[in-house]
């Protein structure tokens, strides 16, 4: 080795030498520093001697002293001192980049010593600066990266979980969920079991509410498999509730109806896939099924319908059926309402096939109680509307009629011949009702019990030329309407839905919510679209109703700074984030 | 207490698991079940009401842990926003769903 050290002319005499001598010249160079320093320190006394060399120097010095000025790292300092001291603590601006200057620093390729170990080193672009300003030697430079990374970490991790919170936290707002504290322990740990539920074997005895709730959870996650469907069929229970059939095919629905011989609920939505046998199966072995609710059944045909009813018709006490749209013509309905004679709920929704004639055949279920009608929307007339009130609605408790184009006043007023025991109505998206006839619906001439359920939207005129519609016999759900509402029904009312009747003016909401009125049992109000609502209505709501719990106000622009008092889930506010204000009053 | 004349109840009162193990749980974050509530209620005569002992016999010694580190979970956070779900490891879940359906919680 020192032998190829020695052809190449390296001796470790020289490396010493010259080490010693770059000490040297280093400790010189310093002390020649400090000598222009103090020279210079002479020059500024004796500066008659030369004026244009101090101006120039001078000049030379503001630019310098500018240039700091305007540079991050003074703004930093700045600010660092003005948090030290107290804001109202004037800094002279002057005397902070002064300071700087005379630490600026050297350039890259220079040697310096080490803030913190004194150790002497070469400049790079990449040395750190030290706590005080000076420079860092590439060992400490790192060390202080280091520590940075390190911090910065720890405080991602900080931020993070509040950020994924925040998520859940406006999740549950718009379920209408912001009480304070921790959920309760059987909503946290329904969910955990949703999350494992493919590690789980059976459920046990699992209480029939905490099932229904699981299966809620668990359709709307989308993964209720047929492997996750046999959790929850179990010979012992009288119902099956699944929200979500979209995953299950022929052979699930078959196995739910062999494994639970005794339901008598059943509940299958989005079940795309039931087909005739399954249903069939079930209308021959199912004896006890009294509650029958099906969504989207479009594989099922005529005939199958027909059997069913014809099998189970008698014993049915409820029927839901939903988005048919191959099925259930006019001539199934007839068979449907000769079966079915016991019938006290119906609800039909989306059944394209059903004409006006279904309309009328329903008109001699003369034993029901809620009736929930979505069909026919196009052809129906008003006169048969007419009918089915009058036929039935001396036993009505609920009243739903959605979308109906032809509805006008006559069938409101037929309503309020006919119906004497109403508590939940609803009457959505008529163009042609009037006001008056809203308001007369509510007088209360008749002594009509008060709602407790009144959904009421979509009650607007949509003439676009005339978009405030016509002045003398106003059309929709307007002011007058809404005050005969809130008189009759205020002090029972528990869910106001007025979504999109925009004839409503400011000034019916303020005589409505005027703050000293009280509807101590409202909990639910729906005033999206209604753009007249602003901060002082959303104020006097949240003062007219103690109990309220969600109000929703989709482009409601006006609405943006009201002050939120705690445990009011508002939904739909412009700066979802930013503007909810969660206090006290 | 023994100035104001009537015996004020302890501020502690004990849990006790199927398997035996006792837990001593401050008076007002084990009143968070709507059951134990009951049990403890003064007005009620019931046993647990005067001992402040309440023996749990569907419940064993390990749910019973996680059931009373919730109790004061939720007295910890009861008037703070956007609480983070309590942590639950996945085999216990089952169990302490029945637990907590059971003690109304």
């Amino acid at each position: 080795m020192p032998h190829f050290l020695a052809s190449h002319n390296i001796s470790a005499a020289q490396i010493h030498n010259d080490y010693q001598r770059r000490l040297q010249d280093a400790q010189q160079q310093e002390q020649q520093n400090a000598q222009n320093a103090a020279q210079n320190g002479g020059d500024a006394e004796d500066s008659e001697d030369d004026p244009v060399e101090q101006k120039k120097r001078k000049r030379k010095e503001e630019k310098t002293l500018m240039k700091i000025k305007q540079s991050k790292e003074f703004k930093k300092r700045k600010f660092e001192q003005q948090q030290d001291l107290g804001s109202d603590f004037e800094q002279d601006d002057d005397e902070l980049a002064r300071s700087m200057l005379k630490k600026s620093q050297p350039l890259p390729g220079q040697l310096e010593n080490c803030e913190i170990c004194g150790k002497r080193f070469t400049v790079t672009p990449y040395s750190k600066t030290g706590p005080d300003g000076g420079l860092l030697c590439t060992k400490c430079s790192k060390e202080l990266k280091d520590e940075e990374k390190k911090e910065s970490r720890d405080n991602k991790k900080k931020t993070a979980a509040p950020r994924g919170r925040r998520r859940q936290t406006e999740s549950d707002r718009l379920m209408g969920d912001v009480k304070p504290g921790a959920k309760s322990l059987v909503d946290i740990c329904v969910r955990r079991v949703a999350n494992v539920v493919h590690d789980i074997e059976e459920f046990g005895d699992m209480p029939q509410s905490l099932l229904d709730r699981l299966s809620q959870i668990l359709s709307k996650e989308r993964v209720l498999t047929p492997r996750v469907l046999e959790l929850f069929l179990r010979p012992d229970v009288d119902r099956i509730d699944i929200y979500d059939c979209a995953k299950l095919e022929e052979e699930d629905f078959q196995k739910i109806f062999a494994h639970m011989p005794d339901v008598e609920f059943v509940n299958l939505r989005f079940a795309g896939q039931m087909k005739d046998g399954p249903l069939l199966y079930m209308a021959d072995k199912c004896k006890r099924v009294r509650h029958l609710q099906l969504g989207a059944t479009n594989l099922v045909t005529d005939k199958a319908w027909a059997d069913m009813f014809q099998k189970l018709g008698p014993q049915l006490e409820s029927l839901k059926l939903s988005e048919l749209n191959d099925s259930l013509g006019d001539d199934i309905v007839k068979v449907l309402v000769k079966s079915c004679r016991g019938l006290r709920r119906l609800k039909l929704r989306s059944c394209s096939h059903m004409g006006e004639d279904s309309v009328d055949a329903l008109c001699s279920l003369t034993n029901l109680e809620h009736l929930t009608l979505a069909v026919a929307q196009q052809e129906t007339s008003s006169a048969t509307l007419v009918k089915l009130i009058s036929s039935l609605g001396h036993n009505l408790r609920t009243l739903c009629l959605e979308e109906y184009v032809e509805l006008n006043d006559s069938v409101l007023e037929a309503i309020k011949e006919s119906c004497h025991k109403l508590t939940k109505l609803r009457i959505r998206g008529s163009v042609i009702c009037s006001d008056a006839a809203f308001a007369s619906l509510f007088d209360n001439n008749l002594g009509n019990p008060p709602l407790i359920y009144a959904d009421l939207s979509d009650n607007r005129d949509i003439d676009s030329m005339n978009p405030d519609g016509p002045e003398d016999n106003p059309i929709g759900l307007g002011s007058g309407a809404l005050k005969a509402l809130m008189t009759h029904s205020g002090s029972r009312l528990e869910r106001l839905n007025l979504k999109a009747c925009r004839h409503i003016s400011h000034a019916g909401l303020m005589e409505v919510f005027d703050g000293v009125k009280q509807y101590p049992a409202l909990k639910d109000i729906d005033l999206s679209f209604v753009t007249q609502v602003d901060d002082v209505v959303m104020n006097g709501i949240f003062k007219t109703c103690p109990a309220l719990a969600k109000l929703a106000v989709f482009a409601c622009f006006n609405a943006r700074q009201a002050r939120i008092p705690a445990g009011i889930a508002v939904v739909g506010l412009p700066n979802a984030q930013d503007s909810v204000v969660i206090g006290e009053w | 207490m023994a100035v104001s004349g009537t015996p004020s109840p302890s501020p502690f009162v004990t849990l006790v698991s199927s398997d035996g193990f006792e837990f001593h749980v401050r008076r007002s974050a084990a009143c968070v079940s709507a059951t134990i509530r009951r049990m403890l209620d003064l007005q009620s005569n019931f046993s647990e009401a005067q001992t402040g002992i309440c023996h749990l016999e569907n419940i064993s010694g390990i749910v019973l842990e996680k059931v009373v580190e919730y109790f004061y979970f939720n007295e910890k956070y009861r008037n703070s926003e956007g609480v983070p779900d309590m942590d639950i490891p996945s085999e216990l879940c089952l169990e302490l769903l029945m637990a907590a359906d059971y003690l109304i919680t």
